[in-house]
């Protein structure tokens, strides 16, 4: 799904973010990426979805070599993905129902498919009764699963979640990280960037560790308690 | 190639757009208007001041004056080959009697001052009208230049200094018209690149999102379009509304008759193609503003 070769960012005028990274991350994975804030975590992510360009080695997203997509190509790409973010990125004056429906809408798909299909996903997440409630009077823990709910409205094959938890605190981190599971679970690759160790030991998935740009090592996936 | 979902979508964001900021919409629109006002009314001076001028044109004629040796064999091929102007509507061969007797006509009582003169004096003429098209100075000047060269004819007269200064006045109206409109248009184009630039940036978070779900630029950036022109259209609508105030209420303040200049029956309101035109540049400032403010401030994205 998801394959880097040497892969390098620096940004101007000469703060290398990523060098030489190697990352295979195939259909169906879990991954995390670890590392210290300043690692290179976001803008790992950010090459994916194309929000950055490296600076040199290739980057490969399902079958595509994202350097080399026109605008439209990198359209059709992000409609592939989904995307959470730490600070959930949703849009204050919409309700919850419209912050999930926009982003099926803006995809072609029918307003009104675009509404039910993004009701019922909210129901799923446990938000059916807050569904017409605007961010600001969400939790935050209610303000990200409408974030997670958007990320999964157009039925992603890629799921990247930078700092999902960073605002939350631990039980709602973990409730968000099972949602993340249930998605992996249905055969959606997904990559979470965190900073939070306490994650990695609780949920036992592949971990890649990043440190000044570099891949310093990772855990295999592992079963519960190993 | 875009969806009919995606169609909906553009419309419905440039209808909640006018609603939201209604004013802001307006305040655009209206500074489109006065810009298309001014040059509306340039174009309204213009349109009128050549309508007199044709309607001044049957009056405007070429008096060409012919040499008295002239044989009348020669006089009817003269005549011929000026008839075949390009430029001629009709010419009229005025004989030395014809003249003569006119001219006594013109003093009236006083024309025994002519006893003991004859005909002869004076010289038999081409009284020459030119077509509506030619009835320019430039042109009127060409058929006189071709004229003074023809064997046969002596002088020929026109109204030269007063078409001359009409045309300069022509001119004038015209270089206002372009000179002033380009500033304004320009100053429009501005504010509304301004005013879309406004509204990206009040749109920046949801224009971000949008950009991250994956949708297309055209996408974006069609709504922003689509209101640009419709503030252009507006706009035009709303000059061209004023202008037919003003015409009206500055007609009918004005005797039926404006004594020698015209009659008020013959100034006219835009011609069809002059509304066209107002309404196209409306439609070209609108769109032409928005879509180099999305230029602008897409790209950082």
């Amino acid at each position: 799904m998801v394959h880097l070769f040497t892969v390098s960012k620096i940004y101007p005028p000469s703060y290398p973010a990523l060098t030489d990274i190697q990352l295979d991350i195939e259909k169906g994975e879990f991954v995390f990426l670890s590392g210290p804030s300043g690692a290179g975590k976001t803008t790992l992510l950010k090459l994916l979805f194309r929000e950055e360009e490296a600076t040199d080695g290739q980057v490969v997203v399902n079958g595509r070599n994202v350097a080399r997509l026109s605008n439209k190509g990198v359209a059709r790409l992000r409609q592939e993905i989904g995307l959470v973010f730490q600070d959930f990125r949703l849009l204050a004056r919409l309700t919850a129902l419209d912050n999930v429906a926009l982003a099926a809408e803006v995809v072609g798909m029918a307003r009104r498919e675009s509404r039910r299909k993004a009701f019922h996903l909210l129901r799923e997440l446990g938000l059916k009764d807050r569904h017409n409630a605007k961010p600001p009077a969400l939790s935050g823990g209610e303000q990200q699963r409408v974030a997670i709910a958007r990320a999964l409205v157009n039925d992603p094959l890629l799921v990247l979640a930078d700092e999902p938890t960073g605002n939350l605190d631990p039980e709602m981190a973990d409730e968000t990280m099972r949602l993340f599971a249930q998605m992996h679970q249905r055969g959606t690759t997904v990559v979470v960037a965190t900073h939070n160790t306490g994650l990695l030991e609780r949920f036992h998935h592949r971990v890649v560790l990043l440190q000044q740009g570099r891949v310093a090592g990772g855990r295999k996936e592992c079963p519960a308690g190993v | 190639m875009m969806k009919w979902a995606q169609i909906a979508f553009i419309v419905r964001r440039v209808l909640k757009s006018f609603r939201e900021v209604f004013w802001t919409h307006l305040l655009t629109s209206g500074t489109m208007a006065v810009t298309l006002f001014i040059f509306g009314g340039f174009l309204l001076i213009q349109e009128n001041l050549q309508g007199l001028l044709k309607g001044w044109g049957s009056r405007i004629q070429i008096f060409a004056y012919l040499e008295t040796s002239v044989p009348a064999a020669d006089t009817e091929s003269l005549l011929a080959r000026v008839n075949s102007y390009p430029e001629i509507e009709r010419s009229r061969f005025v004989s030395q009697k014809e003249a003569w007797d006119g001219f006594k006509r013109s003093l009236g009582s006083q024309s025994g001052v002519l006893e003991g003169l004859s005909a002869e004096i004076l010289p038999a003429s081409l009284e020459i009208t030119l077509k509506t098209a030619y009835r320019s100075h430039g042109a009127l000047a060409e058929v006189v230049k071709r004229l003074r060269a023809e064997k046969g004819i002596g002088e020929v007269e026109y109204p030269e200094e007063w078409m001359e200064k009409f045309g300069l006045v022509l001119l004038g109206v015209q270089w206002a018209q372009w000179v002033l409109g380009g500033f304004l248009f320009a100053a429009t184009l501005l504010i509304i690149g301004n005013t879309v630039k406004l509204a990206i940036l009040a749109r920046k978070d949801e224009i971000e999102i949008m950009q991250l779900v994956g949708a297309r630029r055209l996408l974006i950036k069609a709504p922003f379009v689509l209101e640009g022109m419709v503030q252009g259209l507006l706009g035009a609508g709303l000059a061209v509304l004023c202008l037919w105030q003003l015409f009206v209420s500055l007609t009918s303040q004005l005797p039926a008759s404006l004594g020698i200049l015209a009659e008020r029956a013959q100034l006219q309101f835009l011609a069809p193609d002059s509304l066209l035109l107002l309404v196209g540049l409306g439609w070209v400032m609108g769109t032409l503003g928005s879509l180099l403010s999305l230029r602008r401030f897409l790209k950082r994205w």
